[in-house]
């Protein structure tokens, strides 16, 4: 009984793809016919290899996540570190939590009028900006866990070793927040690949990530390419979960 | 770089609630945010947002209760991990899009049904999207935050040795149900609750769901705001500016009410 709940479970978690892929081969789905009039690679074709209209999404879309995801890493590591071993932690911390509690979309609300001043409303650099603001307590909250008594005795360790700053960084502390950093990474890209709300506010829909686009298909009452963008939105995270998870049970 | 932009941002809004700035300022006043509190439309989008947040997280506990006691050893290893954590792949814009085609009137789940000849028309399907009860956002909650909460259950099961606390009370006479109510809920309870908590939050900030999902009264708050913003009539912003600040104002201050910024800053994020 527990088998088949388990198949039964499987096969629910697994539907949501299987219905995406279904909907994006489409065409001409009339209520009440239970499956669509004719079944074709028109939409793919068109969209990824004809206009390229969802292929340009997807680079922007991977453009801006993979970057974000960069940055993050590289800012949040240093200053979790000065915010991890400074006297007021725990105030640092408390004020870093109010952007990542806030909705990015509030946020977004209270941002705008900066990105207008700036010129950067309606461009990637502008959407890159506001997802970092979003995306860095994410970042310092992983790495705040990674600092602390075992990795600052380390460190003075390899000092006192006779290593110089920089190797002591390279050769021991990097190595050691590998597991950190690829959490960070991975977390950092979702929140961007995820995101719509600031994005759209701030990027005024010029900014067309693959979110923005299922939300134009849809508000087009286009579904079929609505589908198609939403499979190209599922397929990176199931891929990062595939490493992600794998490499996390490897270890274990 | 965290705080600055966010207390900048504040800052704007708050002078732009107040008149002090803004397409159609005209020196300080306080009619906006008079406006603002006293609409009856803005604290039933707090309330429609709080019951949405509640309820979601509420059955989506209880869903990710049941599979973490119940498939505790699959969670950890095995296949079955894949599956539980595939449902995190879905961004909240998908699982929307995908709610709205399932049980929309014209949708899956009404074809399927009538194809049944369980009902024989498109009206026959029972209302869930865009319903006043807000049931498509909350399906929709559901959905994305179970495998959240099914993990957190699992690992708190887990690192908290609950196993064998529960073996300890079956040596003592304890009958299942006795370990379930006295040991095992508490325990999970008591380590989940500020997780719990701060998601109601998160739900209730959510954009994408209510956008496909909710209807135009009464609305998510973050909708509500969004809309006074953007729309044509200039005096509606100052108004919308002022509700996103009393969003805030509430986020903070019931976050330190619960302690939840206090216990949260302390906590270890599951490696996921």
């Amino acid at each position: 009984m527990n088998r088949v709940l388990k198949y039964i479970y499987a096969c629910l978690v697994v539907f949501p793809v299987i219905f995406l892929m279904a909907m994006s081969f489409a065409e001409k789905w009339r209520f009440p016919d239970f499956w669509p009039e004719n079944w074709t690679f028109k939409n793919w074709s068109s969209s990824i290899f004809g206009q390229g209209d969802l292929l340009y999404s997807l680079i922007v879309s991977l453009g801006i996540s993979l970057m974000l995801a960069s940055l993050v890493c590289v800012i949040s590591f240093f200053v979790s570190k000065e915010i991890a071993y400074s006297k007021y932690r725990k105030t640092y911390m408390k004020l870093t939590l109010i952007p990542y509690i806030l909705s990015p979309i509030i946020l977004a609300v209270i941002f705008q009028y900066y990105f207008a001043f700036t010129s950067l409303t309606g461009k990637i650099l502008g959407v890159l900006i506001a997802q970092l603001f979003f995306a860095l307590p994410f970042g310092i909250v992983i790495f705040n866990n990674f600092w602390n008594d075992k990795i600052l005795s380390l460190e003075q360790l390899t000092f006192t070793l006779g290593a110089t700053p920089k190797e002591s960084l390279l050769k021991a502390v990097i190595p050691l927040s590998k597991p950190a950093i690829i959490l960070c990474f991975f977390q950092s890209f979702l929140v961007s690949w995820f995101e719509y709300g600031l994005t759209r506010f701030i990027g005024l829909g010029k900014v067309k990530t693959l979110t923005v686009m299922v939300f134009n298909f849809i508000n087009e009452a286009n579904v079929f390419y609505a589908a198609l963008a939403c499979v190209l939105l599922v397929l990176p995270p199931i891929f990062l979960l595939y490493i992600n998870k794998k490499a996390l049970i490897l270890k274990q | 770089m965290v705080i600055l932009p966010v207390s900048t941002g504040l800052i704007y809004a708050t002078s732009y609630s107040l008149g002090l700035t803004g397409l159609m300022s005209q020196g300080f006043t306080t009619a906006y945010w008079g406006e603002a509190l006293s609409s009856q439309d803005v604290w039933s989008s707090f309330l429609y947002s709080f019951w949405v947040g509640i309820v979601s997280v509420f059955i989506a506990a209880c869903i990710a209760l049941g599979l973490a006691l119940g498939w505790q050893r699959s969670i950890q290893q095995g296949k079955l991990s894949y599956f539980i954590f595939l449902p995190l792949c879905y961004p909240a814009t998908v699982m929307a899009f995908l709610v709205h085609q399932w049980f929309s009137p014209s949708g899956f789940f009404s074809r399927l049904f009538y194809n049944l000849g369980i009902i024989d028309n498109l009206e026959a399907f029972p209302i869930v999207i865009r319903d006043y009860y807000g049931i498509g956002i909350i399906l929709c909650s559901i959905f994305l935050i179970t495998p959240f909460f099914t993990i957190l259950f699992s690992n708190i099961y887990k690192n908290e040795r609950i196993n064998e606390l529960e073996n300890l009370s079956k040596t003592l006479g304890s009958s299942v149900n006795q370990i379930l109510r006295r040991v095992t809920l508490p325990i999970l309870f008591n380590r989940s609750k500020t997780t719990l908590l701060l998601f109601v939050i998160f739900v209730m900030g959510s954009y994408e769901a209510p956008l496909i999902l909710g209807r135009q009264n009464p609305q998510m708050i973050t909708v509500a705001i969004v809309n006074k913003i953007q729309k044509f009539n200039l005096n509606d912003i100052p108004v919308g500016y002022a509700m996103s600040i009393i969003y805030v104002l509430i986020v903070i201050i019931s976050l330190n009410f619960s302690g939840i910024l206090k216990t949260f800053q302390n906590r270890k994020i599951s490696n996921i």
